[in-house]
């Protein structure tokens, strides 16, 4: 596989920002026709089919690159000094994404990156593609086995009650 | 309850500008891989199925549609999906 390093930066920046926008489709469509409407279903699938690009031409990029040394990605603890020291500077939570999002950011300047805006506007992005991710299945489990979420079946009643 | 088939347009047009945005990736993928690859099939595919979500988002009636509310975990304010993240 030889694609020019300013493609593949253009391909994979395009990609993901596509893969952000049609989760959020999906889930704004869902949210208004239900997840088994065709539309979608539709949607959903026009994500995954995003995601399987993506993924085939990091894999691609990875095969290419198997025979030179691999940075080690950098391994994010909430429990780490730094990420603990943000949290309680900021006031938030130690499990909160953004200490663990300023910790990333700031191992992969270690590591030699440094720290551009396209390289924040990424790990941004991977941070709220894995959120999108999580919510939509947290949602499905809560569609799925209602009487495992009493606190929010509750919530919900409350919400909609005259 | 609103019911709003603007927020469809909207939607709509949302879907056909990401469908834009990535019209070139298949063709960029194609000159440099070549059209029988895995990543260019993949490509096309993935730009079939967007192709698919406009059409039927263009030609879907939303005024006829029976709303779906899940309030529960997500708040809808014209048209925008808004997260709490805590």
């Amino acid at each position: 596989m030889h694609i020019p390093e300013a493609d593949l930066e253009y391909l994979i920046r395009t990609l993901s920002e596509a893969r952000s926008r049609a989760t959020e489709l999906a889930v704004s469509i869902g949210s208004r026709l239900g997840g088994e409407h065709r539309l979608t279903q539709l949607a959903n699938s026009a994500a995954s089919g995003i995601e399987t690009t993506l993924r085939e031409i990091r894999n691609g990029v990875a095969e290419k690159q198997d025979a030179q040394p691999v940075p080690r990605k950098p391994e994010i603890h909430t429990s780490s000094p730094v990420v603990a020291s943000f949290a309680e500077v900021s006031g938030l939570d130690a499990e909160h994404w953004l200490p663990a999002f300023v910790q990333e950011l700031l191992a992969h300047a270690r590591l030699g990156g440094g720290i551009t805006f396209e390289r924040v506007e990424r790990l941004l992005q991977q941070r709220k593609d894995e959120f999108l991710r999580d919510f939509l299945i947290a949602r499905r489990m809560y569609r799925t086995y209602p009487h495992l979420f009493p606190e929010f079946a509750d919530r919900a009643r409350r919400a909609t009650a005259p | 309850m609103n019911f709003d088939s603007r927020e469809f347009d909207k939607l709509t047009r949302q879907a056909a500008e990401m469908m834009s945005d990535i019209g070139d990736v298949p063709i960029l993928l194609r000159s440099r891989l070549g059209e029988h690859h895995r990543i260019s099939r993949a490509a096309d595919e993935m730009l079939t199925g967007i192709e698919t979500l406009v059409r039927e988002l263009r030609s879907f009636d939303a005024s006829a549609a029976k709303p779906f509310i899940d309030k529960a975990f997500i708040d809808q304010d014209a048209g925008e999906t808004d997260f709490v993240v805590s």
